[in-house]
């Protein structure tokens, strides 16, 4: 663990900002996410889940992948620098770690050889993703719901914890301890360091709401896929697609082409299956067209069809499907309707 | 006032008088109550009304290309002034059969914006929320803070001249006609100020932070198409990422679409994840129609709506010049 006193945190970020595009929380009109920083000054340090998450940092809204012409095909020209994320916190960091397996796999899953996205791998492969604890959780915080931990640090390069007058650092892969060798700055934490960093995670971990019991959610879901509990869940939900697009993992995403007069560009572009279009087929027929049948999607891919292909839940706890929902659907208490729907079908 | 609605509600559903209501509880955060939709009697003390009840119930009878509406079912809804104006125009427009609706009315102070109330914590969370006589109360970790209502109710709550329903089968209390004295359009007045370079310039800003994800469409009870222009791809009509020309087409053609159909609740503005000034517009829109055509949305279900309708003696300087 190494330490970067406050003080020298505008120097560190300068000298960060010198090899990478550095982004960080922003707020601007009242709202927060990822953007790139000039200086520290920039960074909101107050924002805990930002209302933006940081995927589209990677996987933007909308992304050129080519341009066409007459003459041919070109690839869209890329920023020389590499990517280094500041401020990402545990639900955040393991979201790009699930996204890499969905679009990187060769590294996290090298067994896994389906598919590499390349639009991804150029960004996430080479970027550094420094984590940041929380120490204070938020009521629609459930990180730890799903095996996560306000300072757990899933997914980091680096771990960093804000102890008040300096930020410890820890890191957790090979880069980042390429990174910390190499930053100049930086000192090595006392055993007073590390003992503050405990007790800031315990006072966290106190902080969080008891965790809810999700054992048995996979089978539960298939069990119920027919059920009448998805009219009752979905009742209240209008389909709109704020929770898929301010989500750190949900990534489906639709393919367009944008052209006029020989030229053109073929962009991919944010979807959600709260869509009717999403699962629309050239026939007419659309395989769910109900409102419930677009809302049982969202939870089947997160807690079912995503583990069955990956091996973990495609949903990190950070709530902020829960904040975003304009009718107050959430996440928690689908899944514990799912799962106590069980208990009516034994009684 | 909220025990006499949940004893009128028990007994509508005990009594066989309706299947289902749909109204308000209380929801997983402090500050947002949520959709309820009662079908038991013993489930009307989940019933609530407050400022934290701000979106319009009445968008459950078309949602799903109309399928509650289109069921037959009988349904008592819970309404503040506005969601009565939105079942106005549902009966106006027949998308539903007034014989097929109890329309509860309850009475309103205005609704949160909660963005508002989150500048006022700054930035510290919500945690409880409770109000009494135009003032509300907030508390949380660190926080214990008394606002004037006023200062925190949604834009479209401040310049609401028609609180209460207008047309009802019950109400809670005694409902309120039209209420004046208040700026109406102050914001609106402004906005007709500035040249129409200004307002471009205004809507740009606001529109390029929209993300597309459409909460403001589907919470809208005025936006019921079975299939919107957005989700039509043979022909697609406006590209779908959010550059800002094809994202202000989306919300100018809503706009227009919505022209003397918005009853100006403001819902769309409370479900918008980025915080943007959404019904400006439809205000402009709104007043455009009344000084025209001297309608207002929602005010009569028997009239007809202004855009399905022609008087001869009506104002066509946009025509004729």
């Amino acid at each position: 663990m190494v330490r970067l006193e406050k003080k020298g945190f505008a120097d560190f970020i300068r000298s960060l900002a010198a090899d990478f595009a550095v982004y960080a929380p922003v707020t601007a009109n009242g709202k927060s996410g990822f953007k790139v920083i000039e200086s520290a000054e920039d960074i909101d340090a107050t924002c805990l889940v930002t209302d933006r998450s940081p995927k589209e940092v990677f996987f933007p809204h909308s992304e050129v992948l080519f341009e066409y012409d007459r003459e041919g095909v070109r690839e869209v020209e890329q920023p020389a620098k590499p990517i280094a994320v500041w401020g990402l916190r545990g639900c955040d960091s393991r979201g790009l770690r699930l996204l890499d397996m969905v679009f990187g796999s060769a590294r996290q899953m090298p067994e896994n050889e389906m598919f590499q996205d390349p639009y991804w791998k150029r960004k996430y492969d080479h970027s550094l993703v420094f984590g940041l604890a929380c120490n204070e959780p938020r009521s629609t915080c459930f990180c730890n719901w799903l095996g996560g931990d306000p300072h757990g640090g899933d997914g980091s390069d680096v771990f960093v914890v804000d102890a008040g007058d300096a930020f410890l650092m820890e890191p957790r892969t090979d880069k980042g301890r390429a990174f910390i060798e190499k930053a100049s700055g930086l000192n090595k934490a006392s055993g007073k360091d590390e003992k503050k960093a405990a007790q800031l995670a315990d006072a966290a971990r106190k902080m969080m709401n008891p965790p809810g019991e999700l054992d048995g959610l996979d089978a539960r879901l298939k069990a119920v896929f027919n059920e009448d509990i998805w009219d009752e869940l979905a009742a209240k939900c209008v389909n709109c697609g704020a929770c898929a697009f301010v989500c750190p993992t949900c990534h489906c995403f639709d393919v367009q082409d944008e052209g006029k007069g020989g030229k053109g560009k073929r962009i991919r572009i944010w979807d959600s299956c709260m869509f009717p279009i999403f699962t629309m087929e050239a026939s007419g027929h659309n395989p769910r067209k109900l409102s419930r049948d677009r809302f049982r999607q969202r939870f089947m891919h997160k807690f079912s069809y995503f583990v069955d292909n990956y091996g973990e839940s495609l949903c990190t706890g950070c709530g902020r499907c829960i904040i975003a929902c304009p009718v107050n659907v959430d996440i928690r208490e689908v899944v514990r309707g799912v799962l106590s729907y069980e208990d009516k079908g034994a009684r | 006032m909220v025990n006499e609605l949940r004893e009128k509600v028990r007994k509508l559903l005990a009594d066989g008088d309706v299947e289902l209501v749909i109204g308000w509880e209380k929801g997983s955060r402090a500050l947002a109550a949520t959709p309820a939709f009662i079908e038991s009697p013993e489930d009307a003390d989940r019933l609530i009304f407050d400022a934290t009840c701000g979106n319009n119930p009445a968008v459950y009878f078309t949602k799903d290309a109309r399928r509650l509406a289109k069921s037959g079912r009988k349904v008592g809804i819970v309404v503040k002034g506005c969601d009565a104006r939105s079942l106005s125009l549902y009966l106006a427009e027949r998308q539903a059969k007034r014989e097929n609706i109890v329309i509860i009315g309850v009475p309103c102070r205005g609704v949160l914006d909660r963005n508002k109330v989150a500048d006022a914590a700054g930035g510290r969370e919500v945690l409880e929320y409770s109000e009494e006589d135009g003032k509300i109360t907030v508390r949380g970790k660190d926080l214990d803070l008394t606002l004037d209502a006023e200062d925190v109710l949604s834009n479209s709550c401040l310049t609401c001249v028609y609180p209460d329903a207008r047309e009802y089968d019950i109400f809670i209390g005694e409902a309120r006609d039209r209420q004046d004295g208040k700026d109406q359009n102050a914001a609106l007045d402004e906005f007709e100020k500035l040249s129409p370079g200004e307002r471009w310039e205004k809507m740009t800003e606001v529109y390029s932070r929209c993300i597309r994800c459409y909460a403001c469409r589907n919470v809208c009870p005025s936006c019921y198409c079975n299939e919107c222009f957005v989700d039509q791809n043979d022909p697609q009509w406006v590209g779908k990422t959010p550059e800002i020309t094809d994202t202000m087409i989306f919300h100018i053609i809503r706009n227009l679409h919505v022209a003397g159909r918005c009853v100006e609740c403001g819902a769309c503005e409370r479900a918008c994840p980025m915080g943007l000034e959404l019904l400006l517009l439809n205000r402009k829109a709104a007043r455009e129609v009344e000084e025209r055509f001297g309608y207002v949305t929602g005010m009569d279900s028997g009239e007809k709506p202004a855009m399905a309708d022609f008087r001869e003696d009506e104002k066509q300087d946009f025509i004729m010049g």
